[in-house]
């Protein structure tokens, strides 16, 4: 198992781990494609992407309505500053030349697997991870299903594949859980969705070993739209685990994905990522999920990258006694935003949903938390509850909570608690007294900060995640 | 949800009436004239702004309302009369649609100008002028605007440097008639003075609708302290809109208790904005919202420099069908090093028919500070409950217990006992308790 991989494993970590933040993902690879969209966002760029895939005539029809209600729209007049993000600077669709349908690990692009070595994943875990789905600019371009859930009847393809294999399956979920009508960022990714994972599971599969797919994105001005789609039938359970990594670019990238989840009855779910796209990316994300009865969904919500994200998992817990948890870690450095948070929607009896978020922001980074509680009527015994904690490292740091929480339900028991501090200098003190170098004893602290979500990752994130906050840490004693 | 709608009758006619009407001198009447200006290119507010998205607006509307000219007659009912003799006050005022119709008592402390707003305009001009407008103004909502302009009268409060007032002052703003009014309170407290005012709305029924708008500007100079309570019991035929707000000084303190009982709707906007080193602002607020009463509350901590602190708890209770907002912000403005900022609300859900919402917010620009809020909401807890039925009360009682003891909390912070007692004697006579009418 990857958990027992030795960590030094990989040929390059002591070379990584020498380098200033900053240049940490100071490189990128040769672009190299087969078609790619002109630049901007219009109706034609939306044919020509409908075109080359191949799509049914619905799914044309419905990226055009997405198109037109996305112009009706308008972008957010709330949140962080997007007035950089230039539409008409954007590629809005790319397709790599390599073939689809690989299936073994040699023949993953060089690059791929290249950018994965940079990250410092050792090789040995590379070719561990059980079930990888990497997807390569726009599409997915490898697929590992192990045999054994094939047998199962689970569906694990990228979704463009899914659309074409599974085209019933496929129409039947695909946008119901967020129409186009739901935001703008939603409207412009039914509009120009391109791959994404299309994950189907039959009711009573369990599945072990989680479900992972890879994100990269690299290519300038490059956006990516990927559309996930993930039924979990009544009875199953499984974990499904998204993480993506980007170069350093010049110009802004944009990145806005949709990913609808239903959970249907008795069903257990997980859904983890951790995105670290480089420092100019705009990461706007809708995710969301359907809870029915007795059924449970937990996201964990990992922020590192991007210069602004704005991504708030929501949980919709439509079934009788469903369960949601959002866990939430962001990481705000020099002139990131991170404006994350949860939003949980209390609709029947006897749900219940907790939410844990931990902030930390650094240098002029800004975190912010913002989230939705809401209690319908007659959602008897509904209990929530929401703890966020921000840690403030520098005096430029920012940090918010915006927690919204509406009810309307007398029985319902929901609470909110935030608390901001900074980091403790006595326990500094005592760190450095114990022979630890100043910034080590603040990535200790950090560490523990994190720790409640830590936990909760899978091994191999949970040493990324250490690994990325040392790297933060190097050279922050001020 | 409907759109609110122009009212006419808010015209530069009506203004330059005004100015005529009160003799008012030129800098005032070129305020007044400004603010209808801002006013008029002022869109109503939408549920699409965010602090008015979960206000029931229609309910706050103005248009159709002539404006209140003045009272039917002088008459100081029981009702307000109780509240002078029951509040301790060394000297109260009583204006009544905008006339003072009693002046009680007077202060002994020399030089501490207590009148109402008219008179000081005339009699402490230059006092006024320095300070009015320089906290609340027309640039900060249309309602804002709209106090700017056509105030018709309200309270002046001045304490020079180093006098403390022992007992309470107090204004009892009342109506018997209905319309479109707006006052004003204007609090002056200088270096090291100290002072209680009391701002209490209170009216009998009036047959017809009120819109009254209120603006409270206050000033503490450094080391200056003040208690300040706004406690609106209005009749169920009003509505009102307060914007509060507070400068303090260096080491100042303010402590300030904010009720919501009365009328059919209201919306208190409290701010207090540190902006010397040191300064304090413990802010309590309490609202029990029935029969399908509408409450906003919206507050903002404002940490303008360092070592602040600040401190508040609001509390609410909801029953029959009624709808409750509380909306809060910490701002702890870069540099503002050493602040402590607390914010805390909690609500009470006595029936499935009632919604709250609740919007504690922070927006921290400084790290060396301790800042936190909390919220909670749901029922009465039926472990509670349950005891206390088991030692002998009925369902009821316990439930009225409960209550009382939920909004102890904060009546108990409260250092001005009669307020405290008044305050849950209202929320007794709300919740039915038998024996208890609201003014003894």
């Amino acid at each position: 198992m990857a958990d027992s991989m030795p960590q030094d494993a990989h040929p390059d970590a002591a070379k990584l781990e020498g380098m200033a933040h900053t240049d940490q993902y100071g490189f990128h690879l040769s672009e190299n494609y087969a078609f790619r969209s002109e630049k901007g966002l219009s109706r034609r760029v939306v044919e020509q992407i409908s075109y080359h895939k191949n799509e049914p005539a619905w799914m044309l029809q419905f990226r055009l309505r997405a198109l037109e209600i996305a112009e009706k729209k308008g972008r957010p007049k709330w949140g962080p500053d997007l007035s950089h993000l230039n539409f008409d600077e954007i590629y809005f669709y790319i397709r790599p030349q390599d073939k689809k349908g690989t299936n073994s690990w040699d023949d993953v692009p060089e690059e791929v697997r290249e950018t994965y070595r940079r990250l410092g994943i050792p090789e040995a875990e590379q070719k561990m991870l059980a079930g990888v789905g990497a997807q390569y600019e726009s599409e997915m371009v490898y697929h590992n299903l192990k045999e054994v859930w094939e047998r199962k009847g689970v569906i694990f393809l990228d979704s463009d594949t899914g659309l074409q294999q599974h085209p019933e399956l496929f129409k039947e979920h695909f946008a119901t859980v967020i129409p186009p009508e739901d935001n703008y960022f939603a409207a412009v990714n039914s509009a120009v969705w391109s791959g994404g994972s299309f994950v189907y599971v039959p009711a009573g599969v369990e599945i072990d070993v989680p479900l992972q797919a890879y994100f990269l994105i690299n290519a300038q001005s490059m956006g990516q739209f990927e559309r996930t789609l993930i039924i979990a039938e009544p009875g199953s359970k499984f974990h499904y685990i998204e993480g993506c990594t980007a170069p350093t670019y010049n110009s802004d990238s944009f990145h806005s994905g949709v990913i609808e989840i239903i959970v249907k009855e008795r069903a257990n779910v997980r859904y983890s990522t951790i995105q670290n796209w480089s420092h100019n990316v705009y990461n706007l994300v809708t995710q969301r999920a359907i809870v029915h009865r007795r059924a449970s969904m937990g996201w964990l919500d990992g922020n590192l990258g991007s210069k602004v994200t704005m991504k708030y998992p929501s949980t919709y817990l439509v079934g009788e006694g469903a369960h949601g948890e959002v866990l939430s870690i962001a990481f705000a450095t020099d002139g990131q935003h991170q404006d994350a948070g949860a939003k949980v929607i209390h609709a029947a009896p006897n749900t219940t949903s907790s939410v844990v978020s931990k902030s930390i922001s650094k240098g002029t980074g800004r975190s912010s938390y913002r989230g939705l509680v809401q209690i319908h009527d007659g959602a008897t015994n509904a209990r929530s509850n929401v703890e966020c904690d921000a840690l403030l490292l520098d005096d430029k740091a920012k940090t918010d909570t915006y927690p919204y929480i509406e009810i309307n339900e007398k029985t319902a028991h929901v609470g909110h608690e935030a608390t901001v501090s900074k980091l403790n200098d006595e326990q500094i003190f005592y760190l450095q007294s114990r022979g630890l170098p100043a910034d080590a004893a603040m990535a200790l602290i950090v560490r523990g900060f994190l720790d409640p979500v830590a936990k909760e990752l899978p091994l191999e994130y949970a040493v990324e995640l250490n690994r990325l906050i040392e790297l933060e840490m190097e050279g922050s004693v001020g | 949800m409907a759109a609110l709608k122009e009212n006419a009758a808010v015209s530069a006619a009506a203004v330059e009436a005004l100015v005529d009407r009160f003799g008012e001198p030129q800098w005032l009447a070129d305020e007044r004239r400004a603010a209808l200006r801002t006013y008029a290119a002022t869109p109503f507010p939408t549920n699409r702004d965010e602090v008015w998205r979960y206000t029931q607006l229609e309910r706050f509307a103005i248009d159709g309302l002539d404006l209140v000219e003045g009272p039917r007659d002088d008459a100081v009912v029981d009702r307000v009369a109780m509240r002078i003799a029951d509040s301790d006050a060394e000297a109260a005022l009583v204006i009544k649609n905008g006339e003072v119709v009693r002046r009680a008592g007077h202060v002994g402390q020399g030089g501490v100008v207590f009148t109402d707003l008219r008179t000081a305009v005339r009699d402490h001009e230059a006092l006024v002028r320095e300070h009015l407008y320089s906290v609340v103004n027309a640039t900060m909502s249309k309602a804002a605007a709209l106090d700017a302009a056509l105030w018709t009268n309200g309270t002046f409060l001045y304490v020079p440097r180093d006098v403390e007032v022992a007992l309470p002052l107090g204004t009892f703003t009342t109506a018997d008639r209905g319309g479109l009014s707006a006052g004003r309170t204007l609090i002056v407290v200088d270096v090291n003075a100290r002072v209680t005012f009391l701002d209490e709305y209170t009216s009998e029924p009036i047959g017809e609708r009120l819109a009254h708008h209120a603006a409270t500007e206050i000033v503490l100079k450094d080391g200056a302290k003040l208690r300040y309570v706004s406690l609106q019991n209005w009749s169920r035929d009003a509505m009102q809109q307060n914007k509060i707000r507070a400068r303090l000084g260096r080491d100042a303190r303010l402590e300030s208790l904010t009720v919501s009982l009365g009328g059919d709707a209201a919306r208190a906007e409290v701010e207090v904005r540190l902006e010397g080193p040191g300064a304090e602002s413990e802010m309590l607020g309490l609202y029990f919202a029935d029969e399908g009463q509408h409450f906003n509350q919206y507050t903002v901590q404002h940490h303008a420099t360092d070592h602040g602190l600040s401190d508040l708890l609001f509390k609410g209770a909801l029953r029959d069908a009624s709808t409750a907002v509380y909306s809060g912000v910490i701002v702890v403005d870069p540099g503002a090093q050493k602040t402590d900022a607390y914010q805390t609300n909690r609500n009470l859900l006595l029936d499935g028919e009632s919604e709250v919402v609740s919007i504690p917010q922070l927006e921290i620009g400084a790290n060396d500070v301790k800042c936190s809020h909390g919220s909670t909401s749901g029922p009465v807890p039926e472990d509670q409950r349950f005891y206390l039925m088991s030692r002998g009360l009925r369902p009821e009682v316990a439930e009225h217990v409960l209550v009382t003891g939920f909004l102890y909390e904060v009546t108990s912070r409260v250092t001005l006992p009669k307020v405290s007692q008044y305050v849950e004697r209202v929320v007794q006579a709300k919740l039915g308790v038998p024996g208890v009418k609201e003014k003894l």
